[in-house]
């Protein structure tokens, strides 16, 4: 199986989205040419089958086996789907066009319990109105109106007093958001959402419940974390939660890949990787792939040459990941940027462990391991220098790199020894007298 | 050999009997005493001439007794009576426990008996001299109160004295059945029906049987479905009295099963004689007669055979269908509950390198068709519960077995059912022979409709699995648990390591097992022994030591894992402990070998303390791994002369001596040399992984130890020293330098290894430990407030407040240096001194008022910490001549 195959995680992904966030993945399939066209055709179309965006999944088929026949099945849902469309619309009708009046909105609280007072002494809409609302909303979603869905979902969130339903309705406004590409509005929405979970969840439910919840949330997340500008903190802040980190690790491990890249990724959280790699070794017997591979070489084994290769890989995976390889066109080429951000950190990753155990380095075999040769990868590290992120000097003769001792000075480290003794100790004080003093007063 | 575990056997037997009756006389002796009379002929014919004598002369009073009684001459008896309770005495001291005789209860049945005959008859009592009234007056005192000590004894003789006659000797017999014959035996004997006279009731147990069969033998097809149930009814009704010999019964059921006129009968009729067959078993810690045992088995089948074919059964048939579907329902549960811990039992009983444990271990598929049955009759009624239970039962037998054991017993399974009918013809011949004879042909035929084979899947695995879904889902808390617990352990055996890890992290249940019961806290152990050897073979050494230490921290690994009992020789057990100890024993097959787990313990101990004993040579907060190895380490280097290592531990030690010194190949031969290697499936790979992870190992600890004495090392050199790859030894060395285990850093263009050599000097180690030190003032300053502030403790224990107050008194400045050895919080003088420290604060301690100078000595400290630090610092720094003075200093003190 060629590479790209071997580590696509499509399949294991897939069964934790929902099936219209599927659909995207399957764009990125059919863009990246990995599996026959005709193959993810049918996907689609299998994918499109229970839902409600029979059109489209006419389209498909026509364009898979290249008729003009649309299947018969495929009509007669259709004709279902607009009936049902129709009633639903109809027992919504009240609250959606009170909804639409700008004015009357205007009249609603706060206070949801006055509103579905009011509602329902001033214009008759009860419970029974506001459910269609829900099911109306729902049935949008499914049709692939995801903005009207989003709306819906919003309105009704505001008049429903079901918690469950409250839920399944944040989850939709979710997904919507998510499809329709607001990743503002959706990392906004994961915040209240997510809070929702984490608490409610785990008073309410089941283990297993709060697990798979926090499963589908993370997967969901993913979308809206490699899309958005923000989203590498949030991803870190997020995953390494606890209760998030157990569920990777019992039920979801292929998510490590993400976390991985993520880790690599961003520059200030470099305080988590010694705990990402200790994770990575628990599960290296449940899961594998060059990213986590890539980090065990360099921090487990120390073993530059692996690391070497599997970055190598990690490229192509990358490149062939949905969420991770995702490209900016530029008017004259396309760029994935984050495979460029990955490579130049995980490349400074094993220059900085490996000038940690070595004294003298020859460039030339610098070079070979960072992927460069060996100008640029003088240039590289002279950069380096400058900025003094590295202490070393260039020993040009020889065309070896001298690093600086790294190891503290025996000085420095008595110090560092004492350095708090006297803060922590007045600190003390300070507390002493604070407590006697108004013991001594009385 | 054999024989003499036999015997011992029996003693330890009887013995604990005995402590059982004990402490529960009453109960137990009310309800089942057909042992009682076989234990107490044990225990007779070891002392039988000593005790001839004493009982002679009991005899011969009991004589005067008797005699007196025919002249109604009270005073006499009277006399009889003090002479044999003085006789009592003397051969309770000949007779080892304390039941008396039955001689001397016989006594007290005819003084008794003869005493409520004499205080009835009214006439006779006025006609009696007054010195005869007034010894019977104070005979039924002295009667009253001596009976009420023997009051058990009494009843039960009552409801059975000929047993205890035929051993006593017969020719008491006789007279004692003229003179009084208890009423309650009449009765029973009406109730038989035979009316019969005085015949002792074993011979007319038989005769009755013979009877019986005789009655349905002439017409066999006669018999009505009335004649057999009242039948039944009387034997049942005769069951738990105490004349009736089990076997007897059990025998006298079997042959009414086989005339039952309805299926239903009959299953009513089967339950009796299991029961009845599990009664057979007197005890609880005794284990069933494997004849009967399989005679249950095949009894419980044909009642699986009943139900199944005739699953209205309850409806269609008049006998109380109500009552017996419950009844039913708990039987089972029951049943199969005892009878696979009678299973169990057994087999722990049996010695196990005889003939017999073997074939005991035949009968395990037999077993484990039985629990299908049942299991899937339950799934069948909905009991989840119960099903779950049973299923439990069936995973406790198969989930120590690796996959050829469990190959081995498929395939007798499988043999067995092939040529089930030739063996059964054979094995059963004796007994076939006088049963067939003997009834006529069952009249319900029960069809084998419940499977007789068992079906087993391909791997245990799938075996497993399949049980353990269905209790996962059904199971009750203690079910789940064990369940679990099995899981984990046969996933060791297959070496799934992660997963059977994974297992037990995420059920918690390390977190709960104190709280369980001894079987599953044993089950627990046995689980972590088995993760810790499955780590071991896929040599992952610290975790296989952090799943083994803990059993080792005691030196009660046999009695953990339940594989024998280790003599404590600081306390004893009492007889109960000792009791239930023996019967959570592990059957032999069972076990987990103990010297390969020292084994495999102490090699993880070596590997992982011997580099880091080479570490931690100089520095002070030692760091120990293994309590026990280093203990053992001591132990061996104190000897002085250590010779050919023996045991397990003598080799680990002789391995761990040429590791210290980097001799990987000494090491790693004296290992090779353990015995217990060759029980391990993978022998040859689990070797290499061993001398690999020992030339690590030994790598390690030589860069350690001899880092000082290179200036540089270069990689070949170092990776020919220890045999590896030079990526390997790459790795390692980077490994310890990047964790800063060693002050070096490689030179790439002419791989070596430059070593830094930052040794400090004396003085600067001399700073570090200062600074180390006060860093443990500043720190136990901090936890005493905090302790003092929480409210938890309140101050310190006296003792050390003392030792605080000496050392108040020293000087200032760098001084203080000198007093880092006790750190104590101490009380100040005022009333309600918070837990200050007062080190090198002396003056200013004893000179303030308690609320004033809190505050200040804590300030002190911090500035004089604060000085020494700089001031040595500065002094350090700037090589001055003082330096001595301060190195002497804090020598001196």
């Amino acid at each position: 199986m060629a590479l790209h195959q071997q580590y696509d995680l499509t399949s294991r992904i897939a069964a934790h989205l929902d099936r219209h966030l599927v659909f995207p993945l399957l764009e990125f399939l059919q863009e990246r040419q990995q599996y026959p066209d005709d193959e993810i055709l049918k996907a689609k179309i299998e994918l499109l089958s229970e839902t409600n965006m029979v059109d489209y999944a006419g389209d498909i088929h026509k364009s898979l086996y290249h008729t003009e026949e649309v299947p018969k099945e495929m009509l007669d849902r259709r004709a279902e789907v607009v009936m049902r469309l129709k009633s639903l619309e109809d027992s919504a009708a009240p609250l959606i066009s009170f909804l639409q009046n700008a004015s009357l909105v205007q009249e609603l609280r706060p206070d949801k319990q006055y509103n579905l007072m009011m509602l329902n002494e001033r214009y008759q809409i009860g419970p029974d109105q506001i459910e269609a609302l829900y099911q109306y909303a729902k049935f949008q979603f499914e049709c692939g109106n995801y903005s009207g869905a989003a709306d819906y979902l919003y309105q009704y969130r505001a008049l429903c007093t079901n918690s469950d339903r409250s839920l399944s309705a944040l989850w939709g406004k979710l997904a919507a958001e998510i499809l329709m590409q607001n990743w503002d509005t959706a990392l906004e929405e994961l915040n209240p959402s997510f809070f929702l979970v984490t608490p409610t969840l785990q008073n309410f439910s089941s283990p297993l419940s709060q697990l798979q919840n926090r499963i589908w949330l993370m997967h969901w997340s993913l979308f809206i974390f490699f899309n958005h500008e923000n989203g590498r903190n949030g991803i870190i802040d997020l995953f390494f939660q606890d209760r998030y980190l157990n569920a990777i690790q019992t039920n979801a491990q292929h998510l490590l890949r993400y976390v991985g890249t993520a880790v690599i990724v961003n520059k200030r959280r470099r305080n988590m990787l010694k705990e990402l790699v200790k994770v990575i070794q628990q599960e290296q017997h449940s899961y594998k792939d060059p990213i986590t591979e890539f980090l065990e070489c360099l921090y487990v084994n120390y073993d530059f040459e692996g690391a070497q290769q599997k970055l190598r890989e990690c490229e192509i995976v990358i490149l062939n990941d949905p969420f991770l390889g995702k490209r900016v066109e530029d008017a004259t080429f396309s760029t994935v940027p984050l495979r460029d951000e990955f490579l130049e950190n995980a490349r400074l990753f094993i220059f900085e462990t490996y000038g940690r155990i070595h004294q003298r380095i020859y460039i030339g075999m610098l070079a070979e391991k960072l992927n460069m040769d060996e100008d640029e990868a003088k240039r590289w590290i002279m950069n380096l220098v400058r900025n003094s992120k590295l202490d070393a000097r260039i020993d040009s003769a020889s065309s070896s790199l001298i690093m600086g001792t790294n190891h503290l000075n025996i000085y420095e480290q008595i110090i560092e020894n004492a350095k708090n003794l006297s803060m922590r100790t007045s600190v003390l004080a300070k507390n002493i007298l604070e407590n006697v003093q108004p013991q001594g007063s009385r | 050999m054999a024989s003499r575990f036999w015997t011992q056997v029996l003693r330890d037997r009887s013995w604990s009997r005995r402590g059982r009756r004990r402490t529960q006389t009453n109960r137990y002796l009310k309800t089942d005493n057909a042992s009682d009379s076989d234990d107490s002929d044990g225990q007779r014919r070891i002392v039988r001439s000593a005790r001839d004598k004493r009982l002679d002369e009991m005899a011969a009073t009991l004589d005067q007794i008797r005699n007196a009684m025919k002249i109604n001459d009270w005073v006499s008896l009277q006399e009889s009576f003090d002479k044999i309770n003085k006789q009592l005495e003397k051969v309770a001291r000949v007779i080892e426990g304390d039941r008396p005789p039955s001689l001397y209860i016989k006594a007290l049945v005819m003084l008794e008996d003869f005493m409520a005959e004499a205080l009835a008859n009214k006439e006779a009592k006025k006609k009696m001299s007054s010195s005869n009234a007034k010894a019977l007056n104070s005979m039924k005192q002295k009667l009253k109160k001596n009976n009420k000590q023997f009051e058990d004894y009494i009843i039960k003789y009552r409801e059975k004295p000929e047993k205890e006659e035929e051993e006593e000797g017969s020719e008491f017999e006789e007279d004692l059945t003229n003179i009084s014959k208890p009423d309650e035996e009449e009765e029973e004997e009406g109730e038989e029906g035979e009316g019969t006279g005085e015949g002792a009731w074993e011979k007319k147990m038989s005769k009755k049987d013979k009877l019986m069969d005789k009655q349905f033998m002439k017409d066999p097809s006669e018999i009505t479905w009335e004649i057999v149930d009242k039948k039944f009814k009387e034997i049942v009704a005769v069951r738990g009295r105490k004349g009736t010999g089990r076997i007897e019964q059990v025998e006298q059921l079997t042959f009414l099963t086989k005339v039952a006129k309805t299926p239903a009968q009959k299953l009513e009729i089967l339950f009796s004689v299991i029961s009845a067959q599990f009664d057979i078993n007197p005890s609880l810690s005794g284990h069933m007669p494997i004849n009967v045992w399989k005679k249950c088995v095949e009894n419980m089948l044909i009642v699986l055979d009943i139900l199944e074919q005739h699953p209205n059964i309850l409806v269609d048939d008049s006998v109380e269908p109500e009552e017996k579907e419950t009844q039913k329902g708990a039987d089972h549960k029951g049943t199969i509950r005892v009878w696979g811990n009678l299973f169990f039992k057994s087999l722990q009983c049996i010695d196990p390198h005889t003939n017999e444990y073997v074939k005991r271990h035949r009968d395990e598929p037999m077993f484990l068709v039985l629990a299908q049955d049942v299991q899937d009759y339950l799934e069948r009624l909905g009991d989840f519960k119960a099903a779950s239970k049973v299923a439990l039962r069936r995973v406790e037998l198969v989930y120590y077995k690796p996959q050829e054991v469990y190959d081995a017993m498929r395939r007798l399974a499988e043999r067995r059912a092939d040529g089930e009918d030739k063996d059964d013809a054979e094995a059963g011949e004796e007994g076939l022979v006088q049963e067939e004879i003997r009834g006529p042909l069952s009249f319900v035929v029960v069809p084998e409709v419940a499977s007789r084979v068992p079906s087993f899947p391909e791997s245990s695995r799938a075996f497993m699995d399949s049980l353990i879904s269905l209790i996962y889902k059904h199971g009750d808390e203690r079910t789940k648990a064990r369940t679990m617990l099995c899981d984990i352990y046969h996933h060791s055996i297959f070496d799934e390591f992660a997963v059977a890890r994974d297992l037990l992290l995420m059920s918690h249940l390390q977190d709960g097992v104190q709280h369980m019961d001894r079987s599953t806290q044993i089950l627990f152990n046995r689980a972590m022994a088995q993760l810790g050897l499955c780590a071991f073979r896929g040599g992952l050494v610290p975790e296989a030591f952090g799943c083994l230490s803990e059993l080792y921290t005691g030196g009660r690994v046999k009695e953990l894992l339940a594989q024998g009992v280790s003599q404590s020789r600081y306390h004893e057990k009492t007889p109960e402990q000792e009791k239930l100890e023996r019967r959570n024993q592990m059957p032999f097959h069972m076990h987990i070998n103990l010297e390969l787990l020292e084994a495999v313990h102490l090699i993880c101990a070596m590997l992982l303390e011997v580099p880091n004993m080479a570490a931690n040579t100089h520095d002070s907060r030692r760091r120990v791994i293994s309590k026990t190895f280093r203990r053992l380490l001591e132990m061996s280097e104190r000897q002085t002369f250590t010779g050919p290592p023996e045991n397990v531990r003598d080799h680990v030690m002789a391995a761990t001596r040429a590791l210290t010194k980097g001799d990987f190949q000494q090491c790693f031969a004296v290992i090779d040399s353990l015995g217990t290697w060759k029980l391990l499936r993978e022998r040859e790979a689990i070797l290499d992984m061993l001398m690999a992870k020992i030339k690590d190992e030994a790598l390690r600890t030589f860069l350690v130890t001899y880092s000082s004495c290179y200036d540089s090392l270069s990689l070949d050199r170092l990776a020919a020293m220890f045999g590896l790859s030079e990526d390997h030894a790459h790795s390692v060395a980077s490994k310890m330098m990047i964790s800063e285990e060693l002050q070096a850093s490689w030179d790439q263009p002419t791989r070596c290894i430059v070593f830094h050599n930052v040794e400090p000097t004396r003085l600067q180690a001399l700073a570090f430990q200062l600074t180390d030190k006060l860093n443990i003032l500043a720190e136990s300053n901090e936890r005493a407030y905090e302790a003092r502030t929480g409210g938890g403790l309140d101050g310190l224990p006296p003792r050390r407040r003392g030792e605080g107050q000496d050392y108040t008194g020293g000087g200032g400045g760098v001084a203080a240096s000198g007093k880092m050895g006790p750190f104590l919080p101490h009380r100040g003088g005022g009333s309600r001194a918070a837990p200050v420290m007062a080190v090198a604060t002396g003056s200013v301690v004893g000179s303030r008022a308690a609320a004033g100078f809190q505050g200040t000595v804590v300030g002190k400290v911090a500035e004089a910490v604060a000085a020494v630090v700089v001031a040595t610092l500065r002094v350090t720094i700037l090589g001055d001549t003082r330096i001595h003075m301060a190195g002497a200093h804090t020598r001196r003190r």
